[in-house]
């Protein structure tokens, strides 16, 4: 009988074994990390990316003279680039469009779903403001059109124009349309489009790069136990529960 | 009405904007300029209503004004305004141009293409050089003008226009060199030009243009491909140690970030790879290239809708390809797309024809499509919208038909398929009238007894009617459906098909004017006449006027292939009652004009070994020894010199032929000998084989192996013919 238990305890052992991951000392950890070489330029030319591409021209200018990063873009075009992701968010479609037609005329014409969304945004501004005549006739005039010829730009058109059925338009089922986050959304749009137009990708790296981590992490966690990042902001280790 | 208004209300401002531009100032003209600008671009609609309005003429005139008052300009603050002008006049003249074919063609009228590249481009206004501005503006406008398929053709035999062309492409500026490559994309057609552009070097500033920007790339990509295809000839030059170089870049490109981009460079490699054998042709890079684009097809946009379409191009008549994408799954990616539904028609058209190419040779491909049930989304597509989403769809079904097996089992020949291919024989469009009878030729080759359905279901009607089409493709395809429809056929079947024929037409179809045609019609009548001795009677109908038309052809034609076909006709009769052998001498012993001795001695010598053979096995069912009239119709021959011929041919180079003329000899010399009669029935029937029948059609090549194949049929795509031999057996044996 007892032989049958020390038996049992034994396989009990070795699946134990199997299964159990390989545990790293916060110790070895660090060492590890410490042993990978990352270049400063690169790191330099990451952050210069971001700010490129996010558009914040004033600390692009100053990395620039503080770390002798050469930015990928010219930082005058970003100048332009701004202007018009600004005037969309305060909700100045029209000059934005202008903005852009001079940035290059291109753009819009080859274009049709960004320049729908631009439109589209136009005539929620106009709802929002209360100019319903305007609006609807915008929307036959401008829009209609459009909707005729691409059959998701005219159940868009639709839904916009379903604000004007309702008279408390915060709470009705269209309200999204009317939020910030529709401009913020429309001016991301622009953005990228102006940025593809200039060559240059339109999302920054550090984002993907900081994805790729948490990704690395989570295939990591199905094999080892260790030191895990939790915090993006603070990225500070966290010893691993035992 | 409020739709009144509204355009009402745009012409009021349309009209508004164009009396400002023929105002004197400069100012309000500029204003206008922008407004209008603003007002058009993305909007087809605005575009349109303007153009109506003149707009183009007007802003062609201001720019052509413009440009001239650039020399006269005195002070700063007119440059500027001057120069913002031709900026503006070149991007509104742009934008109208921009996908909108009236547009374009306003444009070109108003001569603003040339007004526009001597404004903003041209080295004689060095004013103007300095101005980026105005050189961009320009050659963003020209590039949206030569997009157009409207676009004046670019010359390149003018050498001063080669010369300008390379300095778009050396340009700094990434519009100006877009625009010479996107001048080189759109008007490069012939190879002369290619090779013009070839010797002129601009592979190697477009292989630089190739590490620049995205937008560089791209269009770089785009004019290398269109510089290479199907000219072997430039790329059998493209060798030294640039090439590796360019190729290697490309290759490298092929795993770039951007789809479109991706799609390019595995389009360029395809092209040079078409071109010339000796590139691009290990395992690795066709693995990449089929991988690539099978991905490809996941891109929910253009990209992907292209993607199979150069998918296609990379394995269309390739067999090696098409193996290996099925190796990787190809035909289940494939289908798997096709499941989504609702496509863009573009996009659906582009994979059904994908699965056609992957089916057209290897019968593992049809296999699998069969078993993923791909012929109810593909009979479903039969009955779409577009016309080329249908064309495709009966080319799909054409090569998934191809298989044997299934054909036997009957697998296609029922009434959910038929019905709708049917009616496509009635359509709107021809190129799918004849897709449709490509599919349709292979269908109706059933082993089965399943004919009848289709006749029922009334396609022999529609198939003789389109047998009279003006239209000579769709004439030879509709005969070559009724040529495999016939093909084996029960003998009612062959009646009704015959009834709604008519002698007359098939006549008259054998001496159409085509050659073409006249083979299908010989080749028709052959399979009619094939089988039992009735069948041999339909020669006759109408007093005979089919026997005289096949007789006639062969004493005029000068095609082998009509030849070939008019000779197993009269080699079929032959198999049939004495009066019928007696008529096929009459028709072989027939003079033409001019001509000292009967058709088929010349055939009996000709350099194409199936002329031969058909010839000796006409000879042979002619002279059979069990048939009482045998004796003197030898002789016949003999005095018309053809049996000597016959002797002469006793070590002829090709297999077939020499095996039938022993077989002559000993009936020759058996009607001295009667035993001998006997012993050559059983060597005749020893020797009973299936024969193969060569199709002109390119995209089936099976060869002639009648011999090692006994009792094989094999089908092809357009035609099965069986033995003859095996007829003149049975009929002899009754």
């Amino acid at each position: 009988m007892s032989l049958f238990w020390i038996v049992i305890r034994q396989l009990a052992e070795i699946e134990a074994m199997a299964m159990s991951k390989k545990v790293i000392t916060r110790e070895e950890w660090e060492k590890k990390l410490n042993d990978v070489k990352i270049r400063k330029e690169d790191m330099n030319k990451l952050v210069m990316n971001f700010l490129v591409t996010e558009g914040y021209v004033d600390a692009a200018e100053k990395f620039r003279m503080e770390s002798g990063t050469e930015p990928d873009i010219d930082l005058a075009t970003i100048t332009d680039r701004m202007a018009v992701k600004k005037a969309v968010q305060c909700g100045n479609v029209e000059d934005a469009i202008e903005k852009v037609n001079d940035l290059n005329p291109e753009i819009l014409d080859t274009n049709p779903q960004l320049f729908f969304h631009l439109q589209q945004q136009r005539l929620i501004e106009l709802i929002r403001n209360g100019k319903v005549e305007e609006a609807l006739e915008f929307a036959q005039e401008e829009l209609a059109p459009r909707g005729e010829e691409n059959q998701s730009f005219l159940e868009e058109l639709e839904r916009t124009v379903a604000l004007l059925a309702f008279e408390d338009v915060s709470n009705c089922p269209v309200g999204d349309l009317l939020d910030i986050s529709q401009r913020l959304k429309t001016a991301s749009e622009v953005n990228a489009a102006i940025l593809t137009s200039q060559s240059h990708e339109k999302d920054p790296k550090l984002p993907s790069l900081l994805k790729m981590l948490l990704w690395a992490q989570n295939q990591l966690d199905e094999k080892a136990a260790y030191p895990r990042i939790n915090d993006l902001a603070t990225a500070t280790l966290e010893d691993p529960a035992i | 009405m409020p739709t009144t208004t509204a355009s009402a209300v745009c012409t009021t401002v349309g009209n508004n904007i164009l009396l400002r531009l023929t105002s004197g100032e400069r100012d309000v003209k500029l204003k206008a300029l922008r407004e209008l600008k603003n007002q058009i671009i993305g909007n087809r609609t605005k575009k349109l209503s303007f153009l109506k309005l003149g707009a183009v003429p007007a802003v062609a005139g201001i720019l052509s004004d413009a440009v001239s008052a650039v020399d006269v300009a005195d002070n700063d603050e007119n440059d500027r305004i001057v120069k913002d002008i031709i900026v503006q006049s070149a991007a509104v003249l742009g934008s109208f141009a921009c996908g909108f074919e009236a547009g374009v063609r306003a444009v070109l009228d108003a001569g603003a293409d040339i007004l526009i590249q001597r404004g903003c481009l041209v080295e004689e206004m060095p004013l103007l050089k300095s101005y980026m501005e105005v050189v961009d503006a320009g050659a963003r406008s020209l590039k949206m003008i030569y997009q157009s398929k409207m676009a004046p053709k670019y010359d390149f035999l003018q050498e001063e226009n080669m010369e300008f062309l390379l300095s778009l492409l050396n340009n700094e500026s990434e519009n100006v060199s877009g625009l010479g490559a996107s001048i080189i994309s759109h008007s490069c057609k012939t190879s002369l030009e290619q090779k013009l552009l070839f010797d002129a070097g601009v592979l190697k500033r477009l292989t630089s243009l190739l590490g620049g920007s995205l937008i560089q790339r791209d269009a770089s990509l785009e004019s290398i491909a269109t510089i290479f295809k199907n000219n072997p000839e430039v790329v059998s030059q493209f060798v030294g140690p640039d090439t590796g170089r360019t190729l290697s870049c490309i290759i490298e490109i092929v795993k770039d970030r951007f789809a479109r981009t991706r799609l390019l460079a595995s389009l360029c490699l395809i092209v040079i790879r078409n071109a010339s054998p000796c590139y691009l042709q290990d395992v690795g890079i066709k693995t990449k290239l089929i991988n690539n684009l099978l991905e490809l097809l996941d891109d929910p946009g253009r990209v992907g809708d292209e993607a199979s379409f150069a998918f296609s191009s990379l394995i269309a008549e390739k067999e090696d390809m098409q193996k290996l994408a099925f190796e990787v799954n190809g035909v289940d990616k494939l289908y798997n797309h096709l499941q989504k539904g609702s496509l863009h028609p573009r996009r659906f058209e582009g994979i059904l024809l994908a699965l056609a190419d992957m089916c057209s040779k290897l019968e593992c491909c049809r296999s699998r499509c069969l078993s993923l049930q791909v012929l109810k989304l593909v009979v479903d597509a039969l009955a779409h919208d577009s016309s080329d989403v249908r064309s495709a769809a009966c080319m799909c079904l054409r090569s998934v038909s191809r298989s044997i097996k299934n054909l036997s089992a009957g697998s296609f020949m029922n009434e959910t398929i038929v019905i709708p291919l049917v009616r496509l024989l009635d359509d709107t469009s021809t190129a799918v009238q004849v897709a449709a009878l490509g599919a349709i030729s292979n269908i109706v080759v059933d082993f089965t007894t399943r004919r009848s359905t289709f006749i029922r279901l009334g396609g022999v009607k529609l198939l003789v009617q389109l047998s009279k089409s003006m239209d000579s493709t769709i004439r030879l395809n509709a005969l070559r459906a009724l040529r495999n429809l016939i093909f084996l056929a029960e003998d009612k079947c062959k009646e009704e098909i015959f009834m709604e024929l008519t002698a007359s037409l098939l006549a008259s179809l054998i001496c159409d004017p085509e050659p073409s045609v006249q083979e299908q019609a010989l080749a028709l009548v052959r399979n009619l006449v094939d089988g039992r001795i009735n069948s041999v009677e339909y020669i006759f109908a109408e007093d005979g006027i089919i026997l005289d038309a096949v007789g006639r052809q062969l004493r005029i034609a000068s095609k082998a292939e009509i030849e070939i076909q008019g000779m197993y006709v009269l080699g079929n009769v032959a198999t049939g009652k004495e009066s019928h052998k007696e008529a096929v001498m009459d028709q072989l012993l027939l003079r033409a004009e001019n001509k000292a001795q009967s058709c088929i001695i010349k055939f009996l010598q000709s350099n194409d070994s199936r002329l031969r053979t058909a010839a000796v096995w006409a000879v042979l069912n002619l002279t059979c020894s069990s048939s009482p009239g045998s004796s003197g119709r030898l002789v016949k021959l003999h005095d018309a010199g053809i049996v000597s011929h016959v002797k002469n041919m006793v070590n002829d180079p090709c297999l077939d032929v020499k095996l039938r003329v022993k077989t002559a000899l000993e009936q020759f010399n058996s009607f001295d000998d009667s035993l001998a009669s006997t012993s050559c029935l059983q060597f005749l029937t020893v020797r009973a084989v299936g024969e193969l029948s060569h199709v002109v059609d390119p995209s089936s090549k099976i060869p002639c192996d009648s011999i090692s194949n006994s009792c094989y049929v094999y089908v092809t795509d357009f035609c099965v013919i069986y033995s003859h031999v095996a007829n003149s057996i049975n009929s002899q044996c009754l």
